[in-house]
This record gives C-alpha cells, sequence and structure tokens, in this order.
C-alpha cells in the first residue's frame, strides 16, 4: 500500500501549495478543527490553517472529500485521537456560520 | 502514516487545473484509492479520458494515459483492449463525452460487453464551455443556451447502459468517497463492461444561476435528489421519477465478454477450431 510518513505527533496536517481554499474540508469537519484563515496571496484571499488539532477525531472526512490532494490525516492505529466533544461541536457551528473562517470571539479567547 | 496519492500521481502538474471544490478531484482520489486496494501495477493498466474537464484526468494520473479525440474514449480503448487483453483499460468521460457527442460509443461498447471500465462523470452541465445545456441538465435549470429555462428532458445514462447490455452499471456521488471508491473497486473486478457514473458538482457553471454558487450548496442539492437503491426501490412512482438510486444497480457474472469470445475467433482462423456457430453461443463457447 501507499504511504507516506507523517510529521511527528500531527493529527492532520495541510499541503499550502495545493489548497485553493474552497471551504469543503471545513464544513465536513466535525468537531472544529480546521478554518479558513486570510491569505492575501491566494487566488480566493483565503488559506486552510489547522487552528485545534487536539480535537481532532480521526474521522478523515476532511481527506476524503477534499479535491485538490492538499490535506492528509494520521492513522488511527498510530495516533490517539480526541473524542467529540460538545465544545467541538460548538466551534464547528461557530466556524460555519462565520462563512467558515475563525469567529472573532474565538480568536480573543485564546 | 497517511496514504500517499503522490505515488499515482504527475506530481509536477499540481495543482490542478480544475476549479476550488470540483468534484473531479475526488473522483480522482477515489479512483486511486480503489486501484491501490486492489494492487494493481501502474502499468499493467491504461487511463482513457476523453474532452472536457474530466480530460483532464490523464494529465494527473501516473501510468499509461491516452488523451483522445472528443467522445471517442471507448472507441480508443475498445482498440488498446483488443491487442492487450491482460491489461486493465478505464475510461474517463464527461456527460457531453459520453453521452453526447460519444453517445453512440457508450451505446456500442456497452452492446459489445468488452471489459472496460467507464468512469461517467455527470456534473449536470457543459462545464468547461460555460455552462451549455448537456443531455443531463435538469429541467428548469438556467445555461447560457437556454436562458429562459432548460425545457429539454434530462437523460439517464444508467437506464441507457442496462438497456445498451453493460454488465455491471452503478452510480455513486461525491458525496460519499468511501462508497465510490467500493464501486470502483467492483468495477475493475468485472469482467465485463462496467458502467460508473459518478455524479459531480460544478457550483461554478451549473450553480452561479441556479442559486447553488458554494460547492456545499450544490453537494447539498446532489445530496437531495439522490437516494439508495434499496429506498428507491420502495419509493412510489412520482418519488422515483425525482430521485436517482445510488448503488450498484445491475451486475451480471454471466453474460458473455468481448475479448474471450474474440479468442475464439482468433482460434477459428488459425485452424484451432471449427467456425463460430449459434449453438457455441448456447454453450457459452
Amino acid at each position: 500500500m501507499a504511504v507516506m510518513a507523517a510529521p511527528e505527533n500531527t493529527p492532520v496536517w495541510v499541503n499550502t501549495s495545493r489548497c485553493k481554499a474552497c471551504d469543503i474540508c471545513v464544513d465536513a469537519c466535525p468537531a472544529g478543527v480546521l478554518s479558513m484563515q486570510q491569505e492575501p496571496t491566494s487566488t480566493l484571499g483565503a488559506m486552510i490553517s489547522v487552528i485545534e488539532p487536539d480535537a481532532c477525531i480521526g474521522c478523515q472526512e476532511c481527506e476524503l472529500s477534499c479535491p485538490d490532494f492538499a490535506i492528509y490525516v494520521a492513522e488511527r492505529k498510530e495516533f490517539k485521537f480526541a473524542k467529540l466533544t460538545d465544545s467541538s461541536k460548538e466551534r464547528q457551528e461557530a466556524i460555519r456560520n462565520n462563512g467558515y473562517r475563525i469567529p472573532t470571539d474565538y480568536k480573543e479567547a485564546n | 502514516m497517511a496514504f500517499n496519492y503522490d505515488q499515482y500521481l504527475r506530481v509536477d502538474k499540481m495543482p490542478t487545473l480544475w476549479c476550488w471544490g470540483c468534484g473531479d478531484g475526488v473522483i480522482l482520489k477515489s479512483f486511486i484509492r480503489a486501484i491501490d486496494k486492489l494492487g494493481i501495477n501502474k502499468d499493467d493498466m491504461c487511463l482513457v479520458s476523453g474532452i472536457g474537464c474530466s480530460g483532464r484526468f490523464s494529465s494527473y494520473v501516473d501510468m499509461n494515459t491516452v488523451h483522445t479525440t472528443h467522445g471517442r474514449t471507448i472507441a480508443f480503448a475498445t482498440g488498446i483492449k483488443l491487442a492487450n487483453p491482460d491489461k486493465y483499460v478505464v475510461c474517463v468521460a464527461g456527460d457531453g463525452d459520453a453521452l453526447a457527442i460519444g453517445g453512440n460509443h457508450t451505446i456500442h461498447g456497452c452492446r459489445r460487453n468488452i471489459d472496460i471500465t467507464l468512469i461517467l462523470i455527470n456534473n449536470f452541465i457543459y462545464g468547461l464551455t460555460n455552462s451549455q445545456t448537456s443531455p443531463t441538465t435538469p429541467r428548469g435549470f438556467w445555461t447560457v443556451s437556454q436562458k429562459a429555462g432548460n425545457i429539454d428532458p434530462t437523460f439517464d445514462g444508467c437506464k441507457l447502459a442496462e438497456a445498451a447490455g453493460a454488465s455491471f452499471v452503478a452510480r455513486e456521488s461525491v458525496n460519499a468517497p468511501k462508497k465510490l471508491e467500493k464501486v470502483i473497486v467492483e468495477a475493475l473486478k468485472h469482467k465485463g463492461f462496467s458502467f460508473v457514473e459518478a455524479l459531480s458538482n460544478c457550483h461554478i457553471n451549473l450553480g452561479r444561476k441556479n442559486k447553488m454558487q458554494s460547492a456545499m450548496a450544490n453537494l447539498d442539492w446532489i445530496d437531495s435528489i439522490t437516494v439508495s437503491k434499496r429506498k428507491w426501490d420502495e419509493m412510489s412512482e412520482l418519488d422515483k421519477e425525482n430521485h436517482l438510486p445510488l448503488g450498484i444497480l445491475k451486475q451480471d457474472t454471466e453474460a458473455l465478454e468481448y475479448c474471450a469470445m474474440y479468442d475464439e475467433v482468433k482460434k477459428a482462423q488459425q485452424g484451432q477450431r471449427g467456425v463460430i456457430t449459434q449453438d457455441d453461443f448456447e454453450k457459452k463457447l
């Protein structure tokens, strides 16, 4: 099987040279791990970023739905993923309602 | 560890030329995972693509590829398969490529039941040329060629393939990449013509004037018009008309495959057996 090495202690990582900022992965994530960040050099003015890697549950929805080979998730047997919590769901809802960008109150809290 | 797609890709061509969020990329990913799952050597496979956004498929996969003329994917693939019966031949075509200009080739590929896998990417519009009505555009949709709303009836590719004699017919959408992968695995394993319709999103050209400007909105619309085969069977006649069934719709392992029959023709020509008669077909040659 074709496998690639994962960066150490990383549940999910991105390749920003391939991402086109289509928002699909941010919409697919159930745990609010991903978000779009402002990036003036990108065509759509946004770029994917992993804002809360510790909340990743390892469902691989983002990797499967990404059309541009830009996002990767570690294998379940190699990394201990978190459980889906209510605060994760709330954060995801807030990101979704904010047009897939990081909500301003979330940035202030951190 | 993570799955390494780059092993099957021409990495120097990345990022892809497709628009942001295009479903073609998800189908390409599912296809790569399917060939990895079956452990097929890249040199044992030939991918044939036609013209359209789907035609870019052959540029991105690192295997034997042919980028052919518009609509002639099956014609080219038939020749490749007959010359190399032990290799896998996969066609990738869009809805315009395989159902409009190349409709005739699709019908006769299905009729011969030759061992080719056709992945038909249906995005309900002519995307590359900027939103003209395609055979699969739903009625009442805005298109550049029918700005007052599309009045053409919608074409069902799977029904066509079934009627024309394809021995494997399936439909999946980019909403469920894992299911799409499984269907492609079954299609590649199947001996005979495998027709896989992959419903894809085109929020740029289909969605821009049809209230689906984002990829998510377009994917939700695809989700609303599709239903699994099991649920579709229980639906009323009216609901059946408005929904498309997903899953494997036909699988006939008994049907005679064209390359196997062609082998018998070769033997007959070389004097190793008598000519093929109608009785031979009853005995499955």
